[in-house]
């Protein structure tokens, strides 16, 4: 059973989001989610070990562009596709890292996958959501969660 | 001074430089970029670096596999991790190849700066 809390990954997310990208997380609508027309970007990272699961960190590609263009000291007109999927890997890399360094026992993270696209759900196989928490970046939808593999 | 980055992560490499370059301990430093742990040693064999900021998981060679690399080629050169993972393990894991500090990501430039103030 995991021991992260809901609180646990709100403030991992915030403390990322702060010190990397200078951008202020506030707590969203616990059921807050995009719509389906609004394009979206997913980092996800895998944790094996004495916990199995995944951690995701999904945003709507414009912020992913925002977000980006902070990483990379451009304008978010300017930066690449590559560029976004590493930054929004990088993010949840961080995210799970975070997340790895407060479970028991031994883990390994995975390296970051990311996807983009509309109207799409991140499936780990034999695994489900154990904490989602939502989050509020000048007006935009962060979304972040835990997924447990069971047995 | 050489300074050479190593992440797999091209926006965590410029984040990681901008950081450095407001730092008055390495004011005027070069500052050169690895994309993984194999890259990285042949840039050290090539470009003798005074010091190594890298990631700890990478593809091809991870952070620890190029410190004992480094370690097994007898290269000496100053070396610390940047990293999301930081378990009091692999804090250990790190001490205990040679690394000189573990920076655990998010930082800050204040947290990599007391980090080098220990190492060079």
């Amino acid at each position: 059973m995991h021991t992260v809390t809901s609180v646990d990954l709100q403030q991992i997310g915030t403390d990322i989001w702060a010190a990397i990208l200078g951008m202020v997380l506030q707590p969203a609508d616990a059921l807050a989610h995009h719509g389906e027309e609004v394009r979206v970007v997913t980092g996800c990272v895998q944790i094996t070990g004495d916990w199995s699961g995944a951690v995701t960190v999904q945003c709507s590609a414009h912020l992913a562009r925002v977000a980006t263009a902070v990483m990379f000291g451009s304008t978010p007109d300017d930066v690449t596709e590559d560029e976004v999927c590493d930054t929004v890997g990088e993010l949840a890399n961080m995210t799970g890292g975070n997340v790895k360094s407060l479970l028991p026992g031994s883990c390994q993270l995975s390296l970051p996958a990311v996807t983009t696209g509309r109207d799409y759900h991140v499936f780990i196989p034999g695994a489900e959501v154990v904490d989602r928490v939502t989050a509020d970046c000048n007006g935009e939808l962060v979304v972040m969660t835990m997924l447990e593999r069971r047995g | 001074m050489k300074i050479l980055v190593v992440d797999d992560s091209k926006a965590m490499r410029a984040i990681v430089k901008r950081a450095l370059s407001t730092l008055d301990r390495v004011a005027g430093a070069q500052i050169l970029e690895a994309a993984d742990g194999r890259e990285a040693f042949g840039t050290v064999q090539s470009e003798r670096p005074d010091l190594i900021l890298s990631d700890w998981n990478m593809p091809e060679m991870n952070g620890i596999e190029l410190l004992q690399a480094l370690n097994d080629a007898g290269t000496s050169v100053t070396f610390g991790f940047v990293t999301s993972e930081s378990t009091p393990e692999m804090h250990e894991l790190a001490r205990a190849h040679g690394a000189k500090f573990l920076v655990s990501k998010p930082f800050t430039p204040e947290s990599i700066d007391q980090a080098l103030a220990k190492a060079i």
